[in-house]
């Protein structure tokens, strides 16, 4: 199956002719491919160079080397671009038009000639319907978010890139845009997001990428990331004899929890008959897992 | 198509700017001061007298069509240097703006080519540019024709003509916004052209007084690369004022400012391609 987007060896450096001063690595050799209908997240620390990324992908800056194919094509041609939905980190809104005519002037550049009540029903999407006659200009950063997500919802794309979509937007609108996403998501439509919402990514993509100094560091699924190590926290009820848990291969980790190292259920099972045979009464069981925070974390460790 | 759509969205731009609003107010303000202030008596042809609100000027006697003249000539220079001046000013942030972080990338991901949003902001500053100009020469012209009887399309002619004037000016603005994002620079650029097109139309009269040497070379072949603009402005009143012009050498000035335009426009694309943003 072609990838919705795919990128191989993507470098690319961002030079500085004054002064001399050396230029700027923002990628190197980044090498990715996100499979059509699935919600990919890209993370990473400032400067990372998650943004500059999405922009070579999109054609928006030129790439030293690699290669980068949107829908198995090249991001240069106008015909695929028409196929993709991008909200950009920065905005930049037209701040004397209303909602429907900065739309429409979208929607025209992509081809499309919707009618009112399209236009309509797409800021009702993003909850924007309501303030649909006033002007741009007078919009907090959050629904000028929300109205550059519309637009990029604009002619249902078969691939959706979003540079911190939720950026500004507020606690509840989060859970809207996450619901209309998912609905996107649903639709068959592949998610790209790059957000520093390590939250919002974890709950939104099946796969994750870590990028940090313009190298891919970790990517894969979510789960997979987030379950590197095997091991389970493990509780018992008060009075369970400790040393015969040592022994059993339980190590104490406070509070009367205990953690067993253990690849798989009949690893876990074994060692919990011999806790059970020692008299110890199992009350509670969890797969540990990593959170994306964790997972950050540790990629960035490992790499400095 | 798209850069038509460019250009339609950047005249809607304009609508909504004061410096737009100002303009079309002022003109509308002039053209109907002329309506109810401006009284022509015209006997057999002939203007006999000229009331500007109530108060009597003196002209003498003339046909009608020839007393016109020099309103139409001080018309097409104020068109001509006047528009020009304004627009370098309410235009020199169109480029800037269109390439400004958060705009520049969201386009660029829609299905548009590089060129066509260059060709489209340089499409609808020179659609600004004409319906100013006609506007207030339209406006001018049938007022006059209906106080006085004498007709003419010649002023409309000088207003295209000062647009060709205005669009050379812009294509270097615009060449010189995608180098450097910057209103001001920009604008400083169209001051530098329009001065530069005065010199250079003036060119065979400034050399004849230099001295020869580093400086006379160097202002000569300044001169030769920049349009000649202050010729295309005195054709200009001579067409408004319905004065023979050898067809020849009228289109030679077109085509000097078209082909600056060109060269300007080319250079922006070519840089455009090739920038990041």
């Amino acid at each position: 199956m072609t990838p919705a987007l795919e990128a191989t060896g993507l470098h690319k450096r961002y030079r500085r002719r004054l002064l001399g001063r050396a230029g700027t690595d923002a990628l190197s050799g980044v090498d990715l491919a996100v499979a059509p209908g699935t919600a990919f997240g890209l993370i990473g620390p400032n400067g990372a160079g998650k943004t500059t990324f999405i922009k070579c992908l999109l054609g928006i800056a030129w790439p030293d080397r690699g290669t980068v194919r949107l829908l198995g094509r090249s991001p240069q041609e106008p015909a695929v671009r028409a196929r993709v939905g991008y909200l950009p980190e920065r905005l930049h809104l037209p701040g004397a038009w209303r909602p429907p005519a900065f739309l429409r002037a979208v929607a025209r550049l992509k081809g499309l000639a919707p009618g009112a009540s399209e236009l309509r029903e797409m800021l009702a999407r993003v909850g924007l319907l309501d303030v649909a006659e006033r002007r741009i200009g007078g919009f907090s950063k959050g629904m000028r978010q929300r109205l550059a997500l519309a637009a990029a919802l604009l002619g249902r794309p078969e691939l959706l890139v979003l540079d911190e979509p939720t950026d500004g937007v507020d606690p509840l609108g989060r859970m809207e845009v996450r619901r209309l996403l998912e609905a996107e998501l649903a639709r068959g439509t592949t998610l790209f997001v790059n957000s520093h919402l390590l939250s919002e990514t974890e709950r939104l993509c099946q796969r994750i990428g870590i990028l940090s100094g313009g190298r891919l560091l970790r990517e894969g699924p979510l789960e997979a990331l987030c379950r590197a190590e095997a091991w389970w926290e493990v509780r018992f009820a008060p009075g369970a004899p400790a040393a015969a848990l040592v022994a059993a291969g339980f190590r104490p980790a406070g509070e009367g929890t205990f953690r067993l190292d253990a690849e798989d259920a009949a690893a876990v099972n074994a060692a919990l008959d011999r806790a059970r045979a020692a008299g110890a009464l199992l009350v509670g069981l969890a797969r540990a897992s990593r959170t994306l925070e964790d997972v950050l974390t540790d990629a960035l460790r490992s790499r400095a | 198509m798209r850069t038509w759509h460019v250009a339609a969205d950047l005249v809607r731009e304009a609508a909504a700017r004061r410096w737009f609003l100002g303009l079309a107010l002022a003109l509308t303000l002039l053209l109907l001061g002329l309506v109810g202030g401006l009284r022509l008596e015209v006997v057999d042809g002939a203007l006999a007298a000229t009331r500007l609100f109530g108060r009597s000027l003196f002209t003498p006697i003339r046909p009608a069509d020839v007393a016109l003249r020099p309103v139409f000539v001080a018309a097409s220079y104020l068109t001509f240097y006047g528009g020009m001046a304004f627009g370098l000013l309410a235009c020199s942030d169109f480029a800037p703006a269109l390439l400004s972080p958060g705009r520049i990338e969201q386009l660029l991901a829609l299905p548009v080519r590089r060129w066509e949003l260059l060709a489209g902001t340089f499409l609808g500053v020179l659609v600004l540019g004409v319906a100013g100009a006609l506007y207030g020469a339209v406006g001018l012209v049938v007022i006059l024709g209906f106080k006085t009887g004498a007709w003419t399309w010649h002023p409309l002619l000088a207003a295209l003509l000062a647009s060709v004037g205005f669009a050379t000016v812009y294509a270097g603005m615009l060449a010189a916004a995608v180098f450097v994002r910057s209103a001001p620079l920009s604008a400083a650029v169209g001051g530098l052209l329009l001065l530069s097109g005065i010199l250079a139309g003036n060119r065979r009269v400034l050399l004849a007084t230099m001295s020869e040497g580093a400086g006379r070379w160097l202002f000569a072949g300044w001169t030769r690369i920049m349009p000649p603009l202050s010729r295309l402005a005195d054709t200009a009143a001579d067409v408004a004022a319905g004065a023979a012009v050898v067809p020849a050498e009228l289109g030679t000035l077109v085509s000097e400012c078209v082909l600056f335009s060109a060269g300007a426009l080319a250079l922006a694309v070519w840089r455009f391609e090739q920038r990041d943003f």
